[in-house]
């Protein structure tokens, strides 16, 4: 201060010219604005429920649903089963849908994105064309177009019967299944089957260690499918033997009353088929640009390098090209993934009974704003699972 | 010619095994869809539908008791159409030319439908070829008065879309402008509105988002984040549910927000949701050097935003923008939810009220399908070509 010239003094930067005030009058100002638009619509709301008597509250939750879902995959009974209850089936047929889906659709998306770099001209233009089209019409109009491919197949008495065990008619696909006999002895031997899963992959990795470090063929992947084979066979032995009965057995679809509707096996409705149809080529279209932009962006040096260490095509793909390309292709691939869940929301316009579907269902008996609350919650979690594994992934491959 | 086919299809045996396979594919796709299309398909569908797949319900009895309303979509459209021409007189030929004069092409085309004249009046016919005198009109316009620059443009198109809300809304009390409710709006003119608002509003609000997610203001910050991770981790469809249903309870009751608008406002938020993570992503991959050789010029903190920044952050992510522009206009499918017309709701319901049709759904889908990818294809070509104009890459 003592710098400056005689009659000037400094009272330092005025108090609406100085960032630091600017920024958190800015900051309160907004956030004061935000909160009270939000407490305001909390007030009308309340009011309207008030005034309107529209029923809120969670109390729902333990009342019986009674009405009828669908197709499910847990066991459901509308007469007996609860609100909670039947969001928890709703639930598991999202789950379902979105796993099924996420796992097709990375396959065929590799599929066409590898396709779509090939040297050979008709399955690279082939693969372009799938691209284009699919990425660029809207998925409603998709799941419609396959929705109805299944409603125009022949009704049930007339539909095809394939070796008198599949059934394709109007009402979906029947298809033969496994089904655990009793709870203990299915649950005991999927925990048995995914040790014997882990033993494989260990044999495979530890062999293709010494493979690598050694250089004598050690045939890891033939030991490992044969050790997991193994392991599985025996735990199925030992089940059978301890509980006097097998852990599975195959339910095989049969045509039953005067219609010939099948029953047993596993029937996929035409619903849940057009769904996964749609879901799976749509979403396949967007990770096979994807996969195309993960492969380009490995150098080409790394290719030349791979080739002249004498690496086969296959070989400089899969331990070369793809785990490089793999950091680039994840981050987006789990965002894909995740639009795939919420897209199976779809499902509420061709009668699938997803979370979505049996949630607007609900709200014609339960109070809409507490179910779309519950809505809102369980579709954020599910995409903050996949935002969690996506990012733990990431970390994986980021520092192996 | 027989060195490429070499190179391309037969160059090693792996390759030739792929080439026969993926012939014999295509011949078995081929040999099916062709017979289907030549001999099974019955396209009358859409020829029934005519019309009514533009407009949707706006021209039925229900809507407009007692008069014709179709002139005033169409004279709607002649201003944009005028618009477009002075567009393409600013620009100065190029790709705005071609698009110009192909769609002009296209829609004096439609004046020459084998429609009876009891279907498809002339009053319809003479309004579609007019579009051919306003492009000429626009173009006059933009090149010989001073209406033709690019700050002009602009104000026009936002006086355009204004004045074409106003047409189809109509005016109480005005001869011929009976007021139409928005309820009848439909068909594919529903899904172009909502996509024109969205695509022009998301983009801003999309900025402001990604700049308050960016910034040092951490209440600010807070706010855009828990905005854009709640918009994008919930479906659109569910949001648009919950606007028919939980909105107007949020708002007094006599509060004016009728399902066009709510509709409008929802698909814009959650795209600008998306549209913000995008212009993040092109402001992180922008080198700190720019930053900081724009502060060491003596930049104020906006100006380094509005004039270093922000303008290379958007122009490297102009594919993911444009990608988030085709989603939003595939996404304006879903106001279904919501009991809105638009032309794929419109055809399905169609299709069940009429269990006639019901054999023709395949075809009316397939061809639903292809109006979508002519415009989204169309949209992601433009893209393409500014990019290279823009010589994004190369500099």
């Amino acid at each position: 201060m003592a710098a400056l010239p005689r009659g000037l003094t400094y009272n330092g930067i005025p108090l609406w010219r100085h960032t630091k005030v600017i920024q958190w009058v800015l900051q309160v100002v907004s956030g004061l604005l935000v909160v009270s638009l939000v407490a305001w619509f909390f007030i009308n709301i309340s009011r309207a429920i008030r005034d309107r008597d529209i029923p809120y509250g969670f109390s729902f939750l333990s009342r019986e649903y009674q009405t009828p879902i669908g197709q499910h995959f847990l066991p459901y009974n509308e007469s007996s089963d609860t609100f909670l209850y039947a969001f928890g089936v709703a639930a598991t047929n999202t789950v379902v849908v979105s796993i099924v889906g996420v796992i097709l659709a990375t396959a065929l998306g590799i599929f066409v994105g590898v396709s779509r770099m090939s040297s050979n001209w008709i399955v690279s233009r082939a693969a372009l064309a799938y691209v284009e089209f699919f990425r660029n019409v809207p998925l409603l109009i998709q799941l419609f177009f396959w929705f109805y491919i299944v409603l125009t197949l022949p009704p049930v008495r007339e539909g095809h019967i394939i070796a008198g065990r599949i059934f394709i008619n109007n009402g979906g696909i029947s298809v033969p299944w496994p089904y655990a006999t009793s709870l203990d002895s299915g649950l005991l031997f999927i925990g048995l089957a995914a040790v014997a899963v882990f033993a494989g992959l260990s044999v495979y990795k530890a062999l293709g260690r010494r493979e690598t470090a050694t250089g004598a063929s050690s045939y890891p992947l033939a030991s490992g499918i044969a050790t997991a084979v193994i392991v599985a066979a025996a735990a199925w032995l030992a089940v059978s033997v301890a509980f006097g009965e097998s852990p599975f057995f195959i339910s095989t679809p049969e045509a039953q009353g005067i219609f010939g509707r099948p029953a047993g096996g596993f029937t996929a409705s035409g619903g849940l088929i057009a769904l996964l149809t749609g879901l799976v080529i749509y979403t396949s279209s967007f990770i096979a640009e994807i996969v195309r932009a993960g492969i380009q962006s490995v150098g080409r040096g790394q290719t030349e390098a791979a080739r002249s260490l004498g690496l086969t095509y296959m070989n400089t793909l899969r331990n070369v090209t793809f785990p490089q390309a793999l950091r680039v292709i994840i981050p987006p691939l789990i965002s894909q993934c995740l639009n795939l869940t919420k897209n199976s929301s779809l499902a509420a316009a061709i009668g699938y009974t997803d979370l979505f579907n049996v949630g607007v269902t609900m709200t014609q008996t339960a109070p809409a704003v507490s179910i779309f609350m519950l809505l809102m919650l369980a579709y954020l979690a599910m995409s903050l699972t996949y935002s969690v594994i996506g990012n733990v992934y990431n970390r994986l491959i980021r520092f192996a | 010619m027989l060195g490429w086919v070499h190179a391309n299809l037969f160059s090693t045996r792996f390759n030739t095994v792929l080439t026969v396979i993926s012939c014999a594919l295509l011949a078995v796709v081929l040999w099916y869809g062709l017979r289907w299309f030549i001999m099974d398909s019955d396209w009358t569908v859409i020829g029934t539908l005519g019309g009514r797949l533009i407009m949707g319900p706006y021209n039925t009895e229900g809507a407009c008791p007692g008069q014709n309303c179709f002139w005033r979509p169409q004279v709607a459209l002649l201003l944009v159409i005028m618009l477009l021409g002075m567009g393409w007189a600013v620009a100065g030929g190029g790709l705005m030319k071609r698009y110009a004069i192909g769609i002009v092409a296209a829609l004096a085309a439609f004046s020459l439908l084998p429609y009876s004249l009891d279907t498809m009046g002339m009053d319809v016919r003479v309004l579609l070829l007019a579009n051919i005198p306003a492009l000429s009109l626009g173009w006059f316009l933009g090149r010989s008065t001073p209406l033709g620059s690019a700050r002009w443009l602009a104000i026009l198109a936002v006086g355009t879309f204004g004045v074409t809300l106003i047409l189809l809304r109509g005016v109480e009390g005005v001869p011929g402008m009976q007021p139409v409710s928005v309820n009848h709006w439909g068909g594919l003119m529903l899904n172009l509105l909502l996509a024109v608002a969205g695509i022009t509003l998301s983009f801003p609000i999309g900025v402001a988002l990604a700049l308050g997610r960016r910034g040092n203001l951490p209440v600010v910050k807070l706010l855009c984040v828990l905005f854009i991770e709640i918009f994008r981790g919930v479906p659109l469809i569910t949001l648009l549910f919950m606007s028919a249903t939980l909105v107007p309870l949020a708002f007094p009751r006599d509060f004016p927000v009728n399902s066009l608008m709510r509709a409008g406002i929802v698909i814009t938020l959650f795209s600008s949701a998306y549209m913000a993570e995008n212009i993040r992503g092109g402001l992180q991959a922008l080198h700190r050097g720019q930053t900081e050789a724009a502060q060491s010029l003596g930049l104020q903190t906006w100006q380094t935003t509005m004039f270093i920044t922000l303008p290379q952050a958007i122009r490297n992510v102009i594919p993911a923008i444009v990608g988030q522009f085709i989603s939003l206009f595939k996404d304006t499918t879903l106001v279904f939810i919501i009991g809105m017309q638009d032309i794929l709701t419109y055809s399905r319901a169609f299709i069940q009220g009429n269990p006639e049709f019901i054999a023709s759904a395949h075809e009316l889908f397939i061809f639903l399908a292809i109006v979508f990818w002519i415009f989204t294809y169309s949209m992601s070509h433009i893209s393409r070509r500014i990019e290279l104009h823009l010589g994004v890459g190369r500099r």
